[in-house]
This record gives C-alpha cells, sequence and structure tokens, in this order.
C-alpha cells in the first residue's frame, strides 16, 4: 500500500521563477481547482517521476511579497502557509523559490516564511541570471545565515530539478518511515527581525495569547503575532478571524507602543529588511554594472507614449486581422465536415423528427459553433504569447496613462485584456487589485471587453453583411469591422469605469506599484499547452451548455406542430408535382424550374411553421421590443436563446434559418450559414441582413451581458446578487440604447 | 524619483508616503540605501530595482527621495 502524499507547497515573490518550478516538478500536468470559498486558483500536481510507493503532492501558490497580504490571491498565500484553510493539508515542506538575480527582496519574504517553523527548503532559482548581471553568491553561506538547506538551479532550462526531485523523494521515504518530525517539536524558532526591546515584549504577550486560542499552531504564534502587531489593515481584514478581546489586546499594545516612541508600522519591517540586507551583502559579491540592457532598450520604446501606443495599436490590428483570414481555411476545412455529417445523417435516415433533431439541432446546431475552434485558438494563442513574452505587463502599465483619466489603474487593464479571451479568468485576474472599489468596477466593466464567445458572432454577421472592400490597399473591411468592434468594448469599458468611479464607486485609487516580468522568448510548449487549455473548455462548453441548448430550440423551433398548415403547405407541393411545366425553348421541361418552386414552397412553410412554433411566438413577443433596432422576430429568437450564452445565437441562426433547407435533404443546398443569411429577405422581398442591420446587431452583441457563467463568477467574486444583477440590467440597457443609435442615426444617415 | 533623468543610477534616501505605501515599496524592494536604476520616464517611472522591474506612478515616484549617484545618460 502507497503512504499518503507528502504534500510540499511552493511559495514565493511573483515572476521568481515558481510557475517554471512547478511545471519542471510536474510535468505540466497540474490539477487547476479552487480554494474553496474563494475562486483564488489552485494548482495542484503529483512530483513526475515519484515512487508510487510514496507519492509527493505539490501545490504552487499564488505569488506573493509578503506575509501581510494586500489582495486576495495573497491572502490565500498567507493562510495556507499559516494553517488556516481546512482543505489544505499541513505542508509536510515548504519550498520557498527565490531569484538569485533578486536576492533582497526575496530574501524579505522568504525570512518571514522560515519564521514560521515548517519545514522550508530554499530553492535559489535564476542562477544564471544572477551570475550572468554580475551578482556572485555564497550559497553555503546563505545556508548557514538562513538556517536551511539551499539549492541552486536553474528551473527554465531545468538544471538542477533533478537533484530537487530527490530530495524530494528522500523526504517523503523518510515521512513515510517515521524518521522526519512532522509535527515539528525539534524546530528551533528563528527570529530575523531585531526588534526594539519594548516590540519583542507586546510581541511575546500576543503570542502568549495566541498559543492558548489556538494549541494546534502553536508553533506560528511568534510569527502571527509580529503581523497582527505590524499590519494596519488587520482590523478590516481580520474582524472575523480572532476574537474580539485579542484585536483589543492588539489596539493596546499598540498604544503602548506608541508611547514608548516605536513606530509599529514600520518597526518589524525595518528590522527585517535591515537583516535582510546585512544578509544579502554578506552571501553576494557584487561586479553588477549598471549599463543599458536589451531589456531598456526594448522598455524606452514598447512603454513609449507615443510609440509604445502605436505599437500596441499595430499589435491589436494584426491580432485581428490573422484572426480573420488566417483562420479561414481549417474553419473551412471544418465546416465541411459539419456539411456533411449532416447530410449523411439525413440520408442514412431518412425524414422523421429524430433526423430533424440530430441533423438541425446537434450536428448544424452545435457545428455552427465549434467551426470556430480555430480562430478561438488563434485568439488564445496571442493571449498566451502576450502574457509569455512578458508583453502583457508592459501594456498595462502604457495603459496607466490611459486608466487614470477613468480613476483606475493600469493594474486593471490586465484584468480587462485578458477579458478578450473569457471574462471568467478575466474576472478572477481582478484578485490581485488591491483597492475593493477598483476591483468592482474592473469586474463590473471587464465583461465589456468582446471575448471569444463574440468572435462567432462578429464572424457570421461581418461574412453575412460587410462587404469585402480594401482598405489603404492591404487592410480589409471586414478586418477592420472586427477591429472596431473590439475597440468599442474598450471604449465602452472605459466609459462605463469612469461613470460608476465619479458616481457609485467612488474613491481614490491607491498608487501604482507594477512589477513587469523580464522579457522572455516563448516556451513553444507551454503556450501551446495554454492554448489548448482553454480552447477545450471552449469545445468542452460546445459539447455540454451549448448542445443542450440546442436541443431545447430545436424542440421550441419544431413543435407545436400545426398539422392544418403543414397539410395546407403539403397540398401546394403535391399540386406542383403535377402541374404541367410548359417545354422550354428546345422542347425540353427544365428539371430546375420544378425544382425552384418546391424549394420557394417548402421555405415558405418552414417560415410559416417556424412563426407558429413555441420560438416563433417568443421571437414575436420580443418583436416590439427589437423592432425599433431594425431587427424581426426571427433574430428576436437569436438573442433571447443567446440569453444564456453568446455564441448560441449562431447556432439558433443555423437553425432558424437552415430549417427548409435540411428538409430538401440535399447537401449542396445547405450552403454556409453566412451565406444563407445573405440572401434572406423579408416579406417585402428586401435584403434582411443589411450593413447596417449587420453592425446594430454586433453593436448590440459588443454590450449586451449574454453569459450565465459570467453572471455565476461575479457572484462567487463579489459574494452577492446584488453585482450580478445590477451588471445585467446596466449593460442589457445600454445594449439595447447603442443598437437604437446606431440603427435609427444609420438610417437618418441614409445608410439603410 | 521623478525629477532625474532616465538612465540615472540613484540611492533611495528617504520613503514619504503612507506608512501602509512604504510597507509595499520596502516588501517590493525600495528599501533605504538600495540602488535603482530608472529606466524611462514618461509620466510613470520604469525602473530596475535589483533584477525587478518596478512601474510606478509619478505621484509615488515623488514621494519616494533619491540621491544620484552617477548620470548616465542612455545612448540614443
Amino acid at each position: 500500500m502507497s503512504a499518503s502524499p507528502f504534500t510540499v507547497v511552493l511559495t514565493g515573490n511573483p515572476n521568481c521563477g515558481k510557475t517554471t518550478l512547478f511545471n519542471a516538478l510536474t510535468g505540466l500536468r497540474a490539477r487547476v481547482g479552487n480554494y474553496a470559498g474563494v475562486t483564488v486558483e489552485r494548482k495542484e500536481g503529483a512530483l513526475r517521476g515519484a515512487d508510487p510507493q510514496y507519492p509527493v503532492t505539490l501545490l504552487d501558490l499564488p505569488g506573493t511579497y509578503s506575509l501581510s497580504p494586500q489582495s486576495l490571491d495573497e491572502q490565500i498565500a498567507r493562510d495556507v502557509l499559516f494553517r488556516r484553510l481546512a482543505d489544505v493539508p499541513e505542508p509536510a515542506l515548504v519550498i520557498v523559490v527565490l531569484d538569485a538575480s533578486n536576492l533582497q527582496r526575496n530574501l524579505y519574504y522568504a525570512t518571514q516564511v522560515i519564521e514560521l517553523g515548517h519545514p522550508t527548503l530554499i530553492a535559489l532559482n535564476m542562477v544564471d541570471v544572477a551570475e550572468a548581471n554580475g551578482h556572485q553568491l555564497d550559497i553555503d553561506g546563505l545556508s548557514k545565515a538562513l538556517g536551511v538547506p539551499v539549492l541552486p538551479l536553474v528551473a527554465s532550462e531545468g538544471t538542477g530539478v533533478a537533484a530537487l526531485k530527490q530530495i524530494l523523494q528522500q523526504r517523503a521515504r523518510e515521512a513515510a518511515a517515521g524518521s522526519t518530525d512532522p509535527s515539528g517539536s525539534a524546530y528551533q524558532a528563528r527570529s530575523f527581525a531585531e526588534l526594539p526591546e519594548v516590540f519583542g515584549r507586546e510581541a511575546q504577550g500576543i503570542s502568549a495569547r495566541l498559543q492558548s486560542l489556538y494549541p494546534h499552531r502553536q508553533r506560528l504564534a511568534d510569527a502571527e503575532a509580529l503581523l497582527l502587531l505590524s499590519d494596519d489593515r488587520v482590523f478590516n481584514s481580520h474582524r472575523d478571524l480572532y476574537p474580539a478581546d485579542l484585536l483589543e489586546a492588539v489596539q493596546a499594545a499598540r498604544k503602548r507602543l506608541e508611547s514608548a516612541g516605536v513606530d509599529w508600522r514600520s518597526a518589524a519591517i525595518e528590522a527585517r529588511y535591515a537583516r535582510v540586507f546585512a544578509i544579502a551583502q554578506h552571501v553576494t559579491v557584487e561586479t553588477a554594472q549598471f549599463g543599458e540592457t536589451f531589456s531598456d532598450r526594448m522598455d524606452r520604446i514598447l512603454t513609449h507614449r507615443v510609440w509604445g501606443l502605436l505599437i500596441f495599436v499595430g499589435i491589436m490590428a494584426l491580432m485581428f486581422q490573422t484572426l480573420f483570414s488566417f483562420a479561414r481555411i481549417p474553419m473551412d476545412a471544418l465546416q465541411a465536415v459539419v456539411d456533411h455529417t449532416a447530410a449523411l445523417v439525413a440520408e442514412l435516415m431518412g425524414p422523421g423528427d429524430l433526423q430533424s433533431l440530430l441533423t438541425g439541432g446537434v450536428i448544424k446546431g452545435v457545428g455552427a459553433v465549434v467551426v470556430f475552434l480555430p480562430q478561438i485558438c488563434l485568439l488564445f494563442l496571442f493571449i498566451a504569447l502576450l502574457e509569455d513574452t512578458g508583453y502583457m505587463a508592459r501594456a498595462a502599465f502604457l495603459m496607466d496613462r490611459l486608466m487614470s483619466r477613468v480613476g483606475l489603474h493600469g493594474k486593471s487593464f490586465i484584468p480587462m485584456l485578458s477579458s478578450f479571451a473569457c471574462a471568467i479568468p478575466g474576472i478572477m485576474a481582478t484578485r490581485t487589485i488591491e483597492s475593493s472599489k477598483d476591483r468592482l468596477v474592473t469586474i463590473l466593466v471587464a465583461p465589456l471587453m468582446s471575448c471569444s464567445a463574440r468572435l462567432p458572432v462578429y464572424t457570421v454577421l461581418i461574412a453575412a453583411c460587410i462587404p469585402q472592400r480594401r482598405i489603404w490597399g492591404f487592410l480589409g473591411l471586414p478586418g477592420l469591422t472586427l477591429l472596431a468592434m473590439y475597440l468599442l468594448g474598450i471604449v465602452g469599458a472605459l466609459g462605463m469605469a469612469w461613470l460608476f468611479k465619479k458616481t457609485l464607486l467612488k474613491g481614490e485609487p491607491p498608487p501604482l506599484i507594477l512589477e513587469l516580468p523580464p522579457y522572455k522568448r516563448p516556451v513553444v510548449t507551454v503556450v501551446l499547452r495554454h492554448m489548448w487549455d482553454r480552447s477545450k473548455l471552449f469545445l468542452h462548453r460546445a459539447g455540454t451548455v451549448i448542445l443542450g441548448i440546442n436541443i431545447l430550440l430545436w424542440f421550441l423551433v419544431t413543435y407545436p406542430r400545426n398539422e392544418e398548415l403543414q397539410a395546407k403547405y403539403d397540398r401546394q407541393l403535391l399540386a406542383l408535382s403535377n402541374s404541367p411545366i410548359p417545354p422550354g425553348p428546345e422542347g425540353n421541361i427544365p428539371e430546375s424550374i420544378m425544382g425552384i418552386r418546391q424549394a420557394a414552397v417548402q421555405r415558405e412553410m418552414a417560415g410559416a411553421l417556424l412563426r407558429d412554433s413555441f420560438a416563433g411566438r417568443v421571437g414575436r413577443f420580443v418583436e416590439p421590443v427589437l423592432r425599433p433596432l431594425g431587427f424581426d422576430w426571427k433574430i428576436g429568437i437569436g438573442i433571447v436563446a443567446s440569453f444564456a450564452a453568446r455564441e448560441v445565437f449562431v447556432s439558433t441562426m443555423s437553425l432558424v434559418y437552415n430549417l427548409g433547407e435540411l428538409d430538401t435533404h440535399d447537401a449542396a443546398a445547405q450552403s454556409s450559414l453566412a451565406e444563407t443569411l445573405k440572401g434572406e429577405r423579408d416579406e417585402q422581398n428586401q435584403t434582411v441582413f443589411t450593413p447596417l442591420k449587420g453592425v446594430t446587431l454586433m453593436v448590440f452583441y459588443v454590450f449586451a451581458l449574454q453569459c450565465v457563467s459570467t453572471v455565476a463568477i461575479v457572484r462567487r467574486e463579489t459574494n452577492s446578487w446584488k453585482w450580478p444583477l445590477f451588471q445585467l440590467v446596466y449593460m442589457t440597457a445600454l445594449a439595447w440604447v447603442l443598437a437604437f443609435i446606431t440603427y435609427q442615426g444609420g438610417r437618418l444617415l441614409g445608410w439603410g | 524619483m521623478n525629477k532625474v533623468r532616465a538612465g540615472c543610477v540613484v540611492v533611495i534616501k528617504r520613503l514619504t508616503a503612507s506608512p501602509e505605501t512604504n510597507q509595499r515599496l520596502r516588501e517590493m524592494g525600495f528599501g533605504e540605501e538600495q540602488r535603482v536604476k530608472v529606466v524611462t520616464l514618461q509620466n510613470n517611472v520604469l525602473c530596475q530595482v535589483c533584477n525587478a522591474r518596478l512601474g510606478l506612478s509619478a505621484k509615488l515616484a515623488e514621494s519616494i527621495l533619491v540621491q544620484q549617484t552617477e548620470l548616465r545618460r542612455l545612448a540614443a
């Protein structure tokens, strides 16, 4: 029988290479979940190549600068180390990953963690970068100064990873054999901060109270007492965590310190900082020269107020142009597969309800969404590249100027940019924003950034409504329209953020301190893995939520069957096939005329049946609200159906407009959705999908919050129904008003 | 720190922001006597502390008092 897993926790500053090390140890096979009750990502994986008898589980904690958390992410890291989370086992070993090239700052956090008394090991990462930058490190000296083992490594190249694996395996074996002391009774209290005597006494007093209150966390009491005394925010964030009399004791101790002339806010930090400075000086031989590096030159251009902005717009334009042109070929191929499968199934099964459900509802409906996979993959590839090269943070820094005009700071730009892929990771990324008001504003506006689910909607509408024209010889009008929709989302998000900051959520943003990760050549496997992980979610949605909605929709567009209406059209079709057709000029009967007449009657029948179906009734019910926007009841069905997920609009349109054609069992007649929409005429024989209507519909989709998953995640992140409901109402109202202005304004200008 | 030229190496002498912000600055490496290279100075300040590159708002940079150690103009 194998022993229970040996739990190893990885912690460290952001950008210290912690996740690279985690990936190297687990072989990219991480399980990603959430910590109970919050949406902070919990990344867990088994040590790759471990002896199955002694399994090792690794937990990658969010990056943090200290044990005084400023954001939700950092709070989780602290709570795991303080054993406050019931669903996370006590760490059997804590690996603190240090960036060797940035030793001083990384040591600040490392000394805090070492003081907690968990069995600790230092993984001194990026020793190559440190050497290249002229820092010669004395590894043994560092180990002696810290009192824990130090292992030098270069996680990105795998150097030292094998040695670390061996150590982990060895420790797991020892733990299983009971030769280590997991209870930590042999733990020697270590303190790196030489405190003023009076401060030390007060800390001891609080520590004694903590020990009696939480006997199972005795070892942590000294460190906890120090944090309680020094952290200014403790009374806001810890009110529910500690009994009132303890907090009163802390308050009283602070008062005593103040009267003794000790600044409780900075005493411990300064003392620790002084010690860390001394350790870093002692173990480092500096030969560093501050010269201009490649990164400096890159940053001077990429964060320049003019060049940087132009480059940013250029990158975005290139991205959307690529999305539109390069993805075409695989998308057409996928479309052909979907069409052939539908035709094959139709032929094999023969007419009937089941055939109609399978071809129209399942294959064509889900297929209409799945064909966008290449485009979604490309979008995720771009986002992964922006993140992985380090450009994303530069864009945030660059955008700080713009963001500060609307009362937010650059940090809010990263969640917004991530929302181009999907609002859910975007909203989750707001956890790094320190101010709760700014975080809420970012959550409220993030879904205005056009996500990947809108891409199918835009693509179909652009293909159906926007003419192929070249601008300046190389930019296509369709690509530019797509870019315009994305820009409209950005402008909308900024405008609403400004409004919210001026009205509902007033408050100064905290000063911007943003760490920019070093520029990196992207690792192909990591980028592809990122891309695939996210694209998989899109496929999963298509196979579950969208499939379910499509089956329901098929039912709604098919029933109730109006036998009378059906019989009327059947009689018309019969009469048509019996009626004599005049011979052509050379005496033969053109069969195509017959086909055209039959198809016309069939289309008319499909339209009449749809109008009378449940979905048709819903569409006609909402039509008065949508008429001012230029939408008829058929588009109404699409809008209502896509309230749960935007991409359902595409499959609904496929179901609504292809109904007549599916019954013809003719694969050739089943043209692509965009082609079908292009040819669609209303009762007055006018084109339904004009450029103006296409743009109006897209404007509606830019602003409407049609995503159940977003509502659910906002509910979880804000811990109330108030904000998601408010968001749903304001976005829907905004979508309607702006679509109205677009359509009516366009008509006044004579565009449609 | 927002008054120096891009390319300068400066030594941090005093932090004059709020205690909370000072704490964050120290945690991120902006401690007294720390040498910092100012990479760009546009509206905000981009600087290098040890091997970390940090972006600061102009207002925050203003609250960090520094002493210039050497003037190294960036090559054009």
